[in-house]
């Protein structure tokens, strides 16, 4: 609570009078102590009061703090609201505080029952964060960790939770999506891991993935875990942070039936391409300048491929639930369906799942699950139709009844491009994978005393995964190989299972308050794959194939399995002085079957601390209602590796033919190397931060500033093809990265009056660089980057261009200091290149660093309004200072190799020589090479990534048809964007660490337009 | 009360798992062996030699990308290819050196080849075997399979750098030269020939002989001009105790097919098969066919990536048969627009209008039996055939000055073609030492056009050391226009290598 305090100066003598409140209130401490004690021993004695706190919706609120007044006997509200304590000591009534909310005071009156609903405050801390076994209020966090309200997300159209908390919290970069069913990935903080970066996900206690098996719907909370103190009590895989996800539980009182509907149509973006008159012309333009004969173009074909390829798509997301609850126990029956038609045609994406979550309290036993099933299925896109559209001509036409198959692709003589017709390889090729997954977990709690509880935590979870795939004879590409129709499946199984023991303790003595927890827990991963492919399959005269395994020929099978296995054992301790200094430790001891012997223990310690200004007495401010500093210094380990990767195998599998007969004989021998001394990665990271609220809690800042070392990280350090390794460069601790970031968060408040509003703005800077790597190496190259110690990963190092040649005295007077001709081949029109290190010719010497692919900051804006019934709300995200490369502009604007133009383009001609495209010249790789300058670009973009506008129908007509509330809402995703970046989206995704900034063609962020529907009765 | 609680509480604490949990980190692989497991009995030896030679099957080098080096860059051959970058690695135009397809793939094979013969060399000696004969003869191919590597990759690149122990993560091999590499590849052979039988029983039929040792031997030498060595060498397989095991087959064609492999003129052959459609790394199933018809077909049967230039046809034409025919390996050696007039013969069962200055490589091609392509063709590479041994040795006593007994192992090729003996049909070649160089060059072209040997011998002849001659061989393949001697006799090193290894430097011009 605010404390307001009467001024006074540092070093003034308490007056006597304050002395003897303190010995007072010592003593009467001291008497509750003792009497706290004895009823603990003598319980059948006591009243026992209990209840449950909700918010003004009836949400339970968590960390209440329960007092009987004029006493310090106290208690607080668990996870789901409720509490209870004894109240043998004859107070009156109960006083309920909670930050963010008004105090409330409730006279007991002989009741055993007392449920209190209290009413917000406008502040931004009144929020209870979900730590990892255990609750925090955010005024008493020590750590970094975000917040993002499960309502924005719900809000947003989005197959993965991941994919819709884009620009919700600061320092979570998230990329990806678009497709239907793909999975976003998301970077906290900055590249620390480079094998795998995506963070560990604990759903309800689960550890697990919020894959797209996971309906977002049912999401009541989520905190993300950022530092290393924060995130420390999960130990080995929290390296890449946390994100804690907590489903919606039923609450108390009758049956609630809660009802959403979203429909949305999506489009993707395109390209402007040439259509057949302009590609004429430049075409033959290029093959004019070469030299060579003009292709015999079929002038009266003008195909749209983008059109032929895309569509727009759609989504329908319903759900609902059935919810509620007594006193002693609560339910919730959710059920959603998720469909996505994709964008591109023949991929779609289905999910249904089903959600139960109960729970059940008698005496000092609570029992409780949370399960969900769901079955997704999902279409996928074959080929990669983002570069087809690109690289297949308009003058090809979609059918060709005289190609195999009856599709249209290139041709010898009248259209010379290997590029895939997208509608052939749609029809031509099927992929279906389809997954039914269980997930949940049983918990029982015991609360032998008030102080004291155990809880056992068992957790499973269990996916079934078939993958199907056909191949149907015919053609998509000029020349293509004979293929028979094949048929393949694949069949897995992964399972995890969960067993946890923790105790907590969580007592207050006097100004001291301390909560402890101490557990242990046990992981098992396992996963078990078959598959079978078979040739020739039998063709089905009313159409198709018989696409089963029992038909066709030349089978072939193959499986394996795999299991790794997590010991742990953790403690957490806080301690809070009198509200005003507060102190947390964390230790994890790992033992992980991904390492040898030797190397499987380790233990990560952290320390945390703040210090809230705002409650001491010296401090007074009319305009500052909280200001708190903190700091954490926290250690982790990672394992993030395979289970085997320590272990040099041998490769079984190579067959050869021999002998008279050509009979088959086995050959065995290493493939991959392998380091066997794998061992810890390990996390070593600082946080500054402070939070503050001002002006009656209308602006809430917080800023924190982050140090982070990543030693010995784990991943496949590029070695030399010499050494001829094959299947993946081998893990190894390759590399020591420092991260340094600044996150910023600022919200201004009104809430009163009719009309509220709200601006949350973030700031997030990072900077990494490389401090060590693997093998003692200097740098390491990969693609057109070079990754050097002292500098950031990946940075892009290629050849500068420095304009065209206008004329032939332009490429004689080229020449280096001794007076070599540095192009002497070179015609006007061609790009000219910088000689870097002078010796008069263009080779890979010459390649400099000429930028960074990581942006220099990243910002994101969230704004909101309500008037009456009236709801509007819109988030922009911005990315700024990334260098980035297009790769689809590669292909476009080249003229060496036969795809489609940029509509627009103007080569360079002596008649048109203000243009930087050089001359359009077909056949020879020079102008158009890959590794210049000339395809990298400003990567920076301010996107409106989410607007919407929701009206909640009056109370007064909703309730005349029987319902409790309604809503119904419009709104868009990813609307407006402000880029300099030429290709589709400068928000794309590439999964290789070193080429972050490469675009090869991604799948852009599609654009979204939504209606939705929601009631409850 | 208080009491049962705690003992509830003990008793759930310990149904922990600390009791065990050693055991459970200790998960073992139980997909396959380790490599401890490994390498401990004779069977070991054996799959582990084998697994050497399927790196044939690898597209970096024998079942495709290695034709485009050989064939494609050489004068015989060259890529209209609507792919440009794979088209401008066969006409000097090396832009982007890590090329996957045109330089990196066929780099990486080659080591990942010799890692294999480097592991049965450095693990076999210690395992006991009942026969030490058959442990000297698994060493002995694993010997023979790293110099023929050598041998390739010195021909490619020339200064590559030698492993010769088994690799670990953390290597960067030292450079070596070209002499230096040489040095290895003779030491490997001459090794490898001490041990390797003369012929295999019919189920090891495939393996390396000593007669196929003694021939790359011979090949090595010839590179470096060694001619005396080169003979002594040859003369194992063409007039000494390797005699009897060689012969030319009657039947030209039979060098090309999987209807006759194995035979008499064979040296050395890869084993190819179509037994597994799988892909071409390192899974159950993986292909064990060669794709070189796939990528060199005519367009609509396979990639066309690579065809065979018009001048040899014209070359075959030059001189008849003793029987007054056009030269009948002409027929089995290209497709070209006038085959079906002047043999009858259709081309993958149907009749095709080219362009009259174009051709293809039928060598190894299925057109014999099937009317497609795909990527597992099960027909064996006849990487060293009994004809090119003759024509070499031939070549060596020419160079040694005997020019006259030279002449007769030309005719054992030229009279298998009904063709007239050479000093009949050109009398002067017979006594001049250069005349007869002149036409023994042709006379290789003839019968071994499309066999991946010409490249070797360009350099071999020293015709691309020198401007002069390079505008000569312009003439016939115009892609030469873009040589420059001295750069593009070796490949660029793919330049990651470069720039991840210290110790290695680009090749010159590069």
């Amino acid at each position: 609570m605010i404390q307001k305090h009467l001024p006074q100066k540092r070093g003034m003598i308490p007056s006597p009078h304050l002395l003897f409140r303190k010995r007072t209130e010592m003593f009467t401490h001291f008497l509750l102590l003792f009497f706290l004690f004895f009823s603990t021993v003598t319980l059948a004695q006591n009243t026992r009061i209990s209840g449950k706190v909700t918010d003004k919706k009836g949400v339970p609120i968590p960390g209440v703090n329960v007092k009987i007044k004029g006493t310090s006997t106290g208690s607080a509200t668990d996870a789901d609201g409720i509490y209870s304590l004894n109240a043998s000591r004859g107070g009156s009534s109960l006083v309920f505080s909670f930050v963010g909310y008004t105090s409330k005071e409730v006279p007991i009156n002989g009741r055993t029952t007392i449920d209190v609903q209290l009413d917000e405050e406008t502040t931004s801390l009144n929020e209870v964060v979900v730590v990892g076994y255990g609750t925090q209020q955010k005024k008493d966090l020590t750590g970094a960790v975000s917040v993002v309200k499960a309502a924005d997300i719900q809000k947003r159209q989005a197959t993965t939770v991941a994919e819709a908390m884009q620009g919700l919290a600061t320092g979570v970069n998230i990329r990806g999506g678009g497709q239907p069913g793909s999975e976003a990935n998301i970077l906290i903080r900055g590249l620390k891991n480079l094998s795998g970066t995506n963070p560990l996900y604990v759903i309800d206690g689960l550890i697990s993935t919020a894959n797209r098996d996971f309906n977002p719907n049912d999401i009541e909370s989520i905190q993300i875990l950022k530092d290393a103190s924060a995130a420390a009590i999960y130990g080995s895989r929290a390296a890449n942070g946390v994100i804690i996800i907590t489903t919606k539980k039923g609450k108390e009182g009758p049956m609630r039936i809660d009802f959403s509907g979203k429909s949305s149509l999506q489009t993707i973006p395109t390209y402007n391409l040439a259509g057949t008159d302009e590609f004429a012309r430049l075409n033959n333009m290029a093959y004019d300048n070469a030299g060579v004969s003009r292709q015999k173009l079929d002038l009266t074909t003008n195909t749209d491929w983008q059109k032929e390829a895309f569509r727009t798509g759609s989504v329908n997301d319903y759900n609902l639930t059935f919810s509620g609850g007594s006193k002693d126990g609560s339910y919730l029956v959710s059920a959603n369906y998720f469909g996505n038609k994709g964008t591109v045609i023949s991929t779609k994406f289905d999910r249904y799942s089903l959600r139960v979550n109960t729970s059940g309290t008698k005496g000092i036993f609570r029992i409780g699950e949370n399960i969900a099933i769901s079955n997704s299925r999902s279409d996928e896109m074959s080929g990669n139709p983002i570069i087809d559209v690109v690289r297949l001509l308009p003058t090809i036409p979609v059918y060709n009844k005289a190609n195999p198959g009856g599709y249209g692709y290139g041709d010898e003589a009248k259209a010379r491009t290997f590029g895939t017709n997208p509608v052939a390889i749609a029809d031509l090729e099927d992929r279906t994978n389809e997954n039914l997954r269980i997930r949940g977990n049983l918990f029982s709690e015991l609360q032998f005393l008030p102080y004291l509880k155990y809880r056992l935590n068992l957790g499973y979870e269990t996916s079934s995964d078939h993958y199907s795939y056909l191949r149907k004879q015919g053609n998509w590409t000029l020349n293509q190989a004979f293929d028979p129709a094949i048929a393949n499946e694949n069949r897995a199984t992964s399972s995890t299972q969960l067993i946890e023991n923790t105790l907590s303790f969580n007592k207050v003595f006097k100004k001291h308050s301390l909560n402890i927890v101490a557990g242990q827990s046990y992981q098992k991963d396992e996963y078990a794959q078959i598959n079978g492919t078979k040739r020739n399959l039998l063709v089905n005269p009313t159409g198709g194939y018989f696409n089963v395994l029992d038909q066709g020929n030349e089978p072939q099978t193959g499986g394996f399995r795999t299991r790794s296995d997590l010991i742990s054992y953790f403690g957490r301790f806080e301690y809070n002085y009198d509200d005003r200094y507060l102190l947390n430790g964390v230790v994890r001891r790992d033992g992980t079957s991904r390492f040898g012997f030797g190397n499987q223990w380790g233990s990560y310690p952290s320390v945390s601390g703040a210090w809230k200004i705002s409650n001491e007495k010296f401090f007074n401010s009319s305009w500052i209602n909280d200001l708190k500093v903190r700091a954490s210094y926290g250690t982790l380990g990672s394992s993030n590796i395979g289970p085997y990767d320590y272990i040099p195998l041998v490769n079984t599998f190579s067959t050869i033919a021999m002998g008279r007969d050509q009979h088959i004989e086995s050959g065995a021998t290493q493939v991959q190397l392998a380091n066997t001394n794998l061992h810890w990665e390990k996390l070593i990271q600082q946080n500054y931060g402070f939070d503050a609220s001002f002006l009656n809690h209308k602006l809430s800042l917080t800023a924190e500033y982050f140090i982070a070392r990543t030693e010995d990280v784990l991943f496949g350090f590029p070695i030399a093809m010499t050494t001829g390794n094959d299947g993946g460069n081998p893990r190894v601790n390759g590399i020591t990265l420092g991260n340094k970031g600044f996150e910023f968060t600022a919200t201004y408040r009104e809430d009163a009056g009719d009309f509220k509003y709200y601006a949350t703005a973030n700031l997030t800077t990072l900077n990494n660089n490389v401090i060590s790597l693997g093998y003692n190496r200097n740098n390491t190259y990969v693609g057109n980057t070079v990754t050097q110690v002292g500098q950031p990963v990946g940075m892009w190092y290629v050849l500068q261009t420095d304009g065209i040649f206008q004329n032939a005295d332009e490429v004689n007077s080229y020449k280096n200091a001794k007076g070599v001709t540095i192009q002497p081949n070179a015609k006007p029109g061609d790009i000219r290149f910088k000689d870097n290190n002078g010796d008069g010719q263009i080779t890979n010497s010459d390649k400099v660093v000429v930028g960074s692919p990581w942006p220099n900051y990243e910002i994101g804006l969230n704004l909101g309004a309500s008037y009456k019934g009236f709801d509007f709300s819109m988030n922009w995200f911005g990315a700024f200072g990334a260098t980035v490369f297009n790769g689809p502009r590669s292909v476009m604007d080249r003229f060496d190799d036969n795809s489609n133009y940029r509509a627009g383009i103007q080569p360079w001609t002596p008649d048109n020589p203000n243009t930087n495209v050089p001359r359009a010249y077909y056949g020879t790789t020079l102008n158009s090479r890959g590794d210049t300058d000339r395809w990298l670009e400003n990567g920076s973009f301010m996107r409106l990534k989410f607007v919407s506008i929701a009206y909640n129908i009056p109370k007064a007509i909703v309730n005349k048809i029987g319902f409790a509330n309604a809503q119904i809402s419009v709104s868009g995703q990813n609307l407006l964007t402000f880029t300099k970046y030429t290709g589709l989206d400068p928000e794309f995704l590439n999964a290789s660490i070193f080429e972050k900034g490469y675009d090869y063609g991604a799948f852009p962020n599609v654009r979204m337009y939504s209606m939705g529907l929601q009631f409850g009765f | 009360m208080k009491k049962i609680k705690i003992a509830i509480l003990l008793a759930l604490l310990s149904t922990g798992f600390s009791a065990c949990q050693d055991d459970l980190l200790d998960q073992p692989n139980p997909n396959t062996l380790t490599e401890q497991q490994f390498w401990k009995s004779e069977s070991d030896a054996q799959q582990g030699i084998n697994a050497a030679y399927a790196m044939f099957y690898k597209p970096g080098i024998w079942s495709r990308w290695m034709y485009f080096r050989l064939d494609l860059t050489s004068d015989e051959g060259f890529s209209k290819s609507p792919w440009i970058e794979l088209g401008d690695w066969t006409r000097f135009q090396y832009i982007n050196y890590n090329f996957w397809e045109g330089n990196s793939n066929t780099w990486r094979d080659t080591y990942k080849a010799i890692f294999r013969c480097n592991q049965v060399l450095d693990k076999v000696p210690s395992i006991q075997f009942t026969d030490s004969r058959k442990k000297d003869q698994i060493l002995a191919q694993a010997k023979f399979l790293r110099a023929l590597h050598y041998y390739y990759a010195a021909i490619l690149w020339e200064n590559v750098p030698l492993v010769l122990k088994t690799s670990t993560p953390e290597d960067l091999p030292k450079q070596n030269t070209l002499e230096e590499v040489w040095a290895q590849v003779i030491k490997d052979l001459t090794e490898a020939s001490g041990a390797l039988p003369g012929s295999w029983d019919d189920a090891n039929v495939g393996r390396p002989t000593k007669g196929a040792a003694m021939a790359l031997l011979g090949k090595v030498y010839m590179q470096q001009h060694d001619w005396q060595k080169a003979k002594s060498a040859f003369d194992y397989l063409v007039t000494g105790e390797g005699k009897g095991y060689y012969k030319l087959v009657d039947n030209f064609q039979d060098n090309f097919t999987h209807l006759n492999e194995n035979n008499t003129e064979s040296v050395f052959e890869i084993q190819f098969s179509d037994a597994n459609k799988g892909a071409d790394g390192d899974n159950t199933n993986a292909s064990m066919g060669n794709t070189r018809a796939q990528f060199f077909a005519p367009r609509s049967i396979g990639w066309s990536d690579g065809q065979a230039r018009n001048w040899i046809v014209a070359e075959f034409k030059k001189e008849k048969t003793a029987d007054g025919k056009i030269d009948p390996r002409l027929r089995y050696t290209l497709f070209y627009p006038g085959l079906e007039a002047d043999f009858g013969d259709k081309i993958y069962g149907r009749s095709w209008q080219w362009d009259a200055d174009e051709a293809w490589f039928k060598k190894y091609s299925r057109d014999y039996y099937r009317n497609n392509e795909d990527y597992y063709s099960q027909v064996n590479e006849r990487m060293i055939r009994y004809a090119d041994i003759l024509l070499l040795y031939a070549e060596a006593l020419n160079e040694l000055g005997q020019t006259g007994d030279a002449v007769k192992y030309v005719d054992m090729v030229r009279s298998r073609s009904k063709m007239l003996p050479l000093t009949t049909a050109y009398p002067e070649t017979g006594t001049d030492k250069d005349k007869f160089r002149e036409r023994l060059k042709i006379e290789r072209e003839l019968e071994l056009c499309g066999e991946s040997l010409r490249w070797v011998d360009l350099k071999r002849w020293g015709d691309l050391d020198v401007q002069s001659k390079v505008d000569v061989i312009s003439q016939r393949d115009p892609d030469f226009k873009n040589f420059v001697p001295g750069k593009h006799n070796r490949l660029p090193i793919p330049q990651n290598e470069v720039e991840n290894n210290i110790n290695l430097k680009q090749n010159k011009g590069y």
